[in-house]
């Protein structure tokens, strides 16, 4: 008897084993389809958003707030049927998002940097919705005397502070003390570099021993924790801590709202949604809400710069 | 009846086996097959011999031999703080501690061992990095030194659980004998149980060594990852914290993306050696 168990517990666990494989594959099987007319296929309740961990919380808001509201499609739209909505948000930076689009593992892409043009060949029928942009602000810590003296660095000056070519504080302007420059980055190949990379030092690299952060989080942090750092914090998290450091001009054109916008300051990086091919209905119900006006109240909640 | 259940308990837990078997080969196979195509662009030796990691300058410099070297270096620092402390508590636990206070003390040190890697990096980060900034006056606390401190807490159990074995073993097979001669514990831990449990150092040692080398989130967040030659002082890039941090950036199927799969294929290789070596180790501690 004792033997008759023991083997019925192993086949039960087996069996749950090939159901959990089952269910991890169900919501990325319906993504793999081509959905051309969505009115003649099944309805798909389920949304899958994938991509750069910038994005991910602001859609996760959105997606909450669409949820609590709605509960069910047909609340949101009275043609849809009686399902419930069911959005996941999931990050692994902007590549990650541009793969699972390409590999047709997840519904929309989400990026903090222009699609490339090979990526846009890649995936073929690219639909492409901006959100809103984010920008850098060059930051140092409130107690860095730099704050005092001046609120504005030259775009050469940048330059030679992250490529190494200013290693002390007081080579940038003699009043400053001797102390050894820490730069904080983002990791090279992210996103947030590559749009400094871009706007800001061109073919120069930046110097070999520039401390790598692993989050943008982990980068303020470094700012607030060292009177010495220096560094690209998103004007985002610099909002958010308000005070804690302080975001410096770049050529004279201060990292306003406005000035974001409008283009005049430089160092930024647009908010993409990226989707292969067209909308089904819910999906686009789903993105007006996103592009809608509390859409964009969200997005500025969290320390963006929503398109408006 | 029985024997047929028995034959099919047999089938099935064969089968088990050879479940997690193909599991590992698996996991071996796509890291060579993904690392191999780097290799073919790139010959092995220049990979594993240059200095300079760069994926985005062209052409690009993809070399690990900095980040090897940090990856030893960091551990061995871990390792040379761990060992004389992990003996030492070993020592104490088995030659002056009853059994039952010893047996609290040893859940709580293999509590550590249970403490996710992320809150030892982040207590890295917010209290042994700004340390070192504050006393010793740093330009950054990210160094070589703040990440083997912190990876020598975290291999601390393991060398104390596997060096407590062994000794709490010898200290009780002559305990009797040396009290019946009126020798001192100290005398008999100094002279028997430390030579004889050499073995079991050594193994504690080798296995403390694989696990500060395969270390990810709590080295990465206190080292800098600066792809630099490491100094004691200065900041360094180890292999887990290489690939954690540029692998999902990296654009799918690039050279960089290759590349990242061969600097993970070298750590499984030396993983694989250390491993071998502590094979040997114990075979030759149970003869």
């Amino acid at each position: 008897m004792k033997r008759l168990w023991r083997i019925l517990i192993c086949l039960s666990l087996i069996f749950t084993m090939v159901l959990t494989g089952c269910a991890s594959q169900t919501p990325q099987a319906p993504a793999a389809q081509e959905e051309g007319n969505d009115a003649n296929k099944e309805f798909r309740g389920e949304i899958t958003f994938n991509g750069s961990s910038t994005l991910a919380p602001v859609i996760s808001a959105i997606a909450t707030e669409f949820i609590e509201e709605n509960t069910t499609w047909d609340k949101v739209d009275s043609n849809f049927p009686d399902k419930n909505i069911s959005i996941y948000v999931s990050a692994g930076g902007s590549g990650a998002g541009v793969k699972a689009v390409l590999e047709r593992t997840t519904d929309f892409g989400m990026l903090a940097r222009e699609i490339k043009d090979e990526e846009k060949e890649k995936i073929g029928d690219v639909n492409e919705f901006r959100l809103g942009v984010d920008a850098l602000t060059i930051s140092i810590n409130p107690e860095n005397p730099l704050a005092q003296i001046r609120d504005n660095l030259t775009k050469e000056e940048v330059k030679k502070i992250f490529a190494g070519e200013y290693k002390y504080w007081d080579e940038l302007d003699s009043s400053l003390p001797h102390r050894e420059i820490v730069v904080v980055i983002r990791d090279l190949s992210g996103g947030a570099h590559e749009v400094f990379q871009n706007s800001i030092m061109g073919d120069t690299q930046i110097r070999a021993d520039a401390i790598q952060s692993p989050s943008m989080g982990a980068l303020v942090t470094k700012i607030i924790e060292n009177k010495d750092a220096i560094g690209y914090a998103s004007f985002g998290m610099v909002n958010q801590n308000k005070g804690k450091l302080i975001p410096l001009k770049v050529d004279g054109v201060e990292p306003t709202e406005e000035n974001i916008v409008n283009g005049s300051y430089k160092i930024s990086r647009p908010l993409i949604v990226v989707k292969r091919g067209e909308l089904t209905a819910p999906q686009k119900t789903f993105m007006d809400a996103i592009m809608s006006e509390r859409g964009a109240e969200i997005i500025e909640e969290m320390g963006f710069v929503p398109v408006r | 009846m029985r024997i047929g259940f028995d034959k099919a308990f047999i089938i099935l837990i064969k089968v088990l086996t050879l479940f997690s078997l193909l599991l590992l080969s698996f996991i071996i196979i796509f890291v060579f097959k993904e690392g191999y195509i780097f290799f073919k662009e790139v010959p092995i030796l220049k990979f594993i011999t240059g200095t300079t990691w760069n994926p985005l300058s062209d052409p690009r410099n993809l070399s690990i031999f900095n980040i090897i070297l940090a990856t030893l270096y960091v551990s061995l620092v871990a390792i040379i703080i761990a060992l004389p402390i992990g003996v030492g508590s070993a020592l104490l636990l088995s030659g002056y501690v009853k059994e039952r206070p010893r047996l609290i003390i040893r859940g709580l040190i293999d509590i550590i061992a249970g403490i996710p890697s992320v809150i030892f990096g982040f207590i890295g980060l917010m209290v042994l990095v700004k340390f070192f900034e504050k006393f010793f006056d740093f330009p950054s606390g990210e160094s070589v030194l703040a990440g083997g401190i912190l990876l020598a807490v975290m291999v601390l159990p393991y060398i104390i659980s596997t060096c407590d074995e062994t000794m709490d073993k010898l200290y009780r097979k002559h305990s009797p004998a040396a009290q019946a001669m009126g020798i001192s514990k100290i005398y008999i831990l100094r002279t028997i149980v430390l030579p004889q449990s050499l073995r079991g150092i050594v193994a504690a040692t080798v296995l403390a060594f694989g696990r500060a080398m395969g270390e990810t989130m709590a080295v990465m967040m206190v080292i800098g990852n600066a792809p630099i030659m490491p100094r004691l002082l200065g900041k360094c890039q180890t292999i887990p914290s290489l690939i954690a941090l540029e692998m999902g950036m990296a654009e799918v199927g690039s050279l960089h993306y290759h590349a990242l799969f061969a600097a993970g294929f070298v750590l499984m290789v030396i993983l694989l050696m250390i491993n071998v070596a502590l094979y040997y180790v114990k075979r030759s501690l149970n003869r």
